[in-house]
């Protein structure tokens, strides 16, 4: 007796870069056949191939749901989430995973992160007040007109999709890059905050936002619509005011990139 | 055991989409730069004589003038476009009158008044040589 | 085996363990505070919260209003004397956190918004767009950068509690990206690795959400306290199960079955209007909603769709203005996942796992019953949320407690002398030594998805929105036999680096006893309370035989041991439990005057 759905079911082809550290050289490309369900995720492809294939296969993963940020991977060649790319009927046959470009792989399609974290922490990415208040004064007072010109850079996930989109990041590991400057400028936009002049510091840098030569892909790639391109070259031209205005006395708790 | 392995970059990432078009872009300035060197020459040869004046003249009228001045403007004009295409990204996020102002609008904004220079120019000089 | 002394280590990094990190190092800038987390701290479930955090504002909200909502939302299982104290910290906790720069809604005079939320009288909750919980974590891990005392061992998994002379001592780690270990001593240990809602097939939660912590301490001889509640979210994704927060109805969304119906009328909710109405309808108490899309799905009234029953979540009358505004990330993922523009289509939603009410055992400030050893946040059970958690009740928390936690535990390294190194090393070795053992070379075991889903389903059979005996009993069987099972487990990952399959391994092993704790504990609740409802002879509540707590006690050799400890009730003595119209009937603050929350 034939099964409708077997005969019904589809195959989807799943090329993955491996690499394992304790056995391999470099990295090869190994092939995974899987049944494929119309609206799954690459994420669950991936789950997939673990759970009933190939147990060795290593990948970040948690929310599924492009919040948390843990699945970043170039998926066909585009830095992309796996848990939110979706695969439709007939569109897909066969996908190629690599782990996300421009950091060095750990393991499979898991990818050094700690230099990524640690830029994240150079740039002193809290609220530095502009005046102090204790909880009993209550909330500082910030309109929804304040709060735009920052909102869209606090919605960073830290996926790192703009750091593989960034040619400039792949010549330069040591450019702070695009996720970075994002949040960095979350903080200078934020109306609280009057840490401009100690940020000023990295953006003036050699890695700071003269690495960029705004190719722009970054803002392209973002999931978020953080729009790191933004924050980076927004930065070149506080950069510039910030030099030749260093003569004049500071203004101190003054706004910058106003 | 840690042996983490850097894959090296392709080093022609920038003849490829999607860079291409970037590329593509920041080349428009090298003709920038050669057609004011074009232009300098000229100044040059003013300075230099009459003769060296006309020459260059005669030079600009030449075929192989027309040509590489037709690929000037070309470049020019995508340098014009994707000019005013990446400024709202080196601005903060502007608002008028309590309105964000849409970055197409911006570039939209930036075209039209090149545009409206460009023909000033162009009437001005067309009088000119009248 | 590395090991590093420090005077006080915090399992997990997310909200509550991020917010016990800044509170020590503000008791006490001396201390050593390392954070320990399997996953770098942004990644943390915290970050998928949506709706909002609780903090009484409005001069016509009040603590006892809040206090209110809360012990009846949970059914009166709650500790009333630590809700107390919860309910006049929530405010202060939330100006904290909008000092250190979240992102909080605001009004247009720049005042913060509050919105109304489910089973809460007033509008109570904090929200941050539709991301409360991501803001909420960002702030806190970028907050955490400023302290140098507060150091972390990012993607370390922690395998077991130290423990010698009855006091605990610290933590055995493995560095994942080497698979080496590290034993981290320390005087004073919080854990804060939150729930473990992945023991049922279709939850909200991430990957990491496994009850490690509650594991790790149960083993110990620490009980986990109340966990037959666990909470079902009414408004999920099919078959994933991700959140559309309850936001969606706080903003005027509501629940309509095939027939357009708003069925929650039906079920001592309504009436439908006026609309919106606190407490009413759509915005009643989650147990309430996930029991009347049960009742639902028995009478055929909802829609099928490709991963099973569900209702429509209808927000189309807000308007494409106010979704965008309001509810942006509910746009992105009905979008991006079901190709639904909710301003155009209903979405199809059903009720998945979300929350444990229950977890291990401490006491107001944090502690458990061994000395050395603190809990917060989800993984613990401090008495907040009783049968049935309210929506925003939970984010609150985290900062309310991850301060008392980080306080508490600061005072205790102070205090405490350091332990005796050499002979907890040797504990250690052996941790490391039961950790390996894991990756066997042997063949012919089973694969671990075959078990995990097999527990999955079983406690999702059992242990469901409603619950019978038998079904339980059957459940506490097969999971009685998984951990049989467990010990023939066949990895086939044997390495040692970035071996994912082993950590999930013993996530497995842990999920397994704590779905134990759950199953074992609903079968002896003979009764019906908040989110555990049975309907076999057993559909009402019982007070005077269930108006207490279920302790679930490890045993190595067989299923936990159940007991029972009484409640605390100081005020409010148990109540009818009525939403809706009969709610407001029932209500006897109706007429008073507002009071000053603050």
């Amino acid at each position: 007796m034939m099964d409708a759905k077997s005969i019904a079911e589809e195959r989807l082809i799943v090329e993955v870069l491996r690499y394992r550290p304790e056995e391999d050289a470099a990295p090869v490309m190994e092939s995974y056949e899987i049944p494929y369900i119309d609206g799954m995720s690459v994420l669950q492809a991936l789950q997939y191939i673990k759970d009933y294939i190939d147990g060795t296969l290593s990948f970040r993963w948690s929310c599924r749901m492009a919040i948390c940020g843990s699945c970043g991977m170039m998926i066909d060649g585009k830095p992309q989430l796996a848990c939110q790319t979706i695969l439709r009927a007939g569109d897909v046959r066969s996908l190629r995973v690599e782990p996300l470009k421009h950091f060095p792989i750990e393991r499979d399609l898991v990818v050094t992160m700690s230099d990524f974290v640690s830029k994240v922490e150079s740039i002193y990415p809290f609220i530095i007040p502009r005046s102090p208040r204790t909880p009993a004064e209550g909330e500082y007072l910030q309109t929804p007109a304040e709060m735009a010109r920052f909102e869209n850079f606090s919605d960073c996930i830290n996926c790192m999709l703009c750091y593989a989109a960034c040619p400039q990041f792949g010549e330069n590991p040591n450019f702070l890059g695009p996720g970075v400057f994002a949040l960095l400028q979350r903080y200078n936009g934020d109306s609280r905050d009057a840490g401009q002049n100690k940020r000023m510091e990295l953006v003036h840098t050699e890695n700071g936002a003269w690495s960029c030569t705004a190719v722009g892909h970054c803002s392209d790639v973002c999931p978020k619509h953080v729009d790191p391109a933004n924050a980076v070259n927004q930065n070149k031209t506080n950069s510039a005011l910030d030099f030749f205005l260093r003569f004049l006395p500071r203004r101190g708790q003054s706004e910058r990139g106003v | 055991m840690r042996r983490p392995y850097l894959r090296p970059i392709d080093s022609l990432w920038w003849a490829k989409p999607p860079y291409l078009a970037y590329t593509l872009r920041e080349a428009t300035g090298i003709a920038i730069g050669a057609y004011a060197l074009v232009l300098l020459a000229g100044v040059i040869c003013l300075a230099v004589s009459e003769n060296a004046y006309d020459a260059w003249l005669r030079f600009l009228a030449s075929r192989w003038s027309l040509a590489l001045h037709a690929i000037f403007l070309v470049a020019m004009l995508f340098h014009v476009w994707t000019w005013f295409a990446i400024m709202p990204k080196t601005m903060p996020r502007l608002v008028i009158g309590g309105r964000y102002v849409e970055p197409r609008l911006i570039t939209a904004t930036g075209v039209a008044i090149a545009a409206l220079a460009s023909l000033v120019l162009l009437v001005i000089a067309l009088r000119i040589l009248q | 085996m590395k090991v590093m002394v420090v005077d006080m280590v915090i399992v997990g990094a997310g909200g509550a363990g991020l917010r016990a990190a800044i509170a020590a190092a503000e008791a006490d800038p001396t201390l050593n505070i390392l954070l320990v987390s399997k996953v770098y701290p942004m990644r943390s479930h915290t970050v998928a919260a949506e709706g909002g955090s609780a903090g009484v504002v409005r001069p016509d909200d009040s603590l006892e209003h809040h206090f209110n909502d809360t012990v009846t939302g949970g059914d009166w299982l709650c500790d009333q004397d630590v809700v107390d104290y919860f309910v006049a910290h929530c405010t202060e906790e939330m100006v904290r956190l909008e000092h250190w720069g979240c992102p909080w809604s605001r009004k247009p005079d720049g005042h913060v918004n509050v919105r109304a939320f489910g089973g809460m009288k007033i509008e109570r909750t904090w929200f941050a767009a539709d991301k409360t919980g991501f803001h909420m974590l960002h702030t806190l891990f970028q907050t955490s950068i400023k302290y140098p005392t507060i150091k972390r061992l990012d993607e370390h998994f922690c395998t077991e509690l130290i423990v010698e002379d009855g006091r605990c001592h610290g933590v055995v780690a493995i560095d994942i990206a080497s698979g080496e270990f590290t034993f981290v001593a320390a005087k004073a240990v919080i854990i804060a690795t939150g729930g473990a809602g992945r023991v049922y097939q279709q939850n909200t939660n991430g990957g990491i959400v496994t009850g490690d912590g509650m594991a790790m301490a149960y083993r110990q001889g620490v009980a986990l306290r109340d966990m037959e509640f666990v909470q079902y979210h009414p408004t999920c994704m099919p078959g994933s199960g991700l959140l559309f927060t309850e936001a969606c109805r706080g903003e005027g969304g509501i629940l309509i079955n095939k027939d357009g119906y708003r069925y929650l009328q039906d079920y001592g909710l309504g009436p439908p209007d006026p609309w919106p109405r606190n407490k009413a309808m759509e915005l009643g108490p989650r147990d309430r909603l996930s029991q009347a899309f049960w009742h639902e799905e028995r009478k055929g009234r909802t829609i099928a769709t490709p991963h099973g029953a569900a209702v429509h979540l209808d927000l189309r009358h807000l308007g494409a203005k106010k979704l965008r505004e309001r509810l942006p990330q509910i746009c992105e993922l009905a979008e991006s996942f079901l190709g639904i523009d909710p301003a155009e289509k209903p979405i199809p939603v059903r009720p998945a796992v979300h929350y444990t009410m229950g977890g291990i055992l401490v006491d107001g400030e944090t502690a458990t019953a061994l000395p050395g050893l603190y809990a917060v946040g989800e993984c613990s059970s401090i008495g907040i949320h009783g049968a049935n958690r309210l929506g925003s009740n939970s984010l609150a928390e985290l900062s309310v407690f991850g301060k008392v936690a980080g306080e508490s535990a600061a005072r205790c390294a102070r205090s405490l002398p350091p332990g005796p190194i050499a002979t907890l090393e040797k504990q250690a070795d052996d941790v490391c030594r039961r950790a390996i053992n894991l990756i066997r070379t042997e063949t012919g075991g089973e694969r671990l998805a075959i078990l995990r889903d097999a527990m999955a389903e079983s406690m999702e059979m059992g242990c469901g929105i409603y619950r019978l005996g038998p079904q339980m009993k059957k459940t506490c069987d097969t999971l009685a036999e998984l951990k049989e099972r467990y010990r023939q487990l066949q990895l086939y990952d044997t390495s040692l680096g970035w071996n994912t399959e082993w950590l999930a391994a013993i996530e497995l092993g842990y999920q397994i006893d704590v779905a134990q704790a759950i199953a074992h504990s609903a079968l002896n609740r003979k009764e019906s309370r908040g989110a555990h409802s049975r309907i076999d002879g057993f559909e009402q509540r019982d007070d005077a035989n269930f108006l207490k707590h279920t302790l679930a006690a490890y045993r190595a050799d067989g299923p936990p041991a159940i007991s029972y400890r009484p409640v605390n009730i100081t005020r409010s003595p148990p109540g009818k439990r009525a939403y809706g119209a009969e709610g407001e009937r029932l209500d006897p603050h109706r007429k008073e005057q507002s009071h000053d929350g603050r």
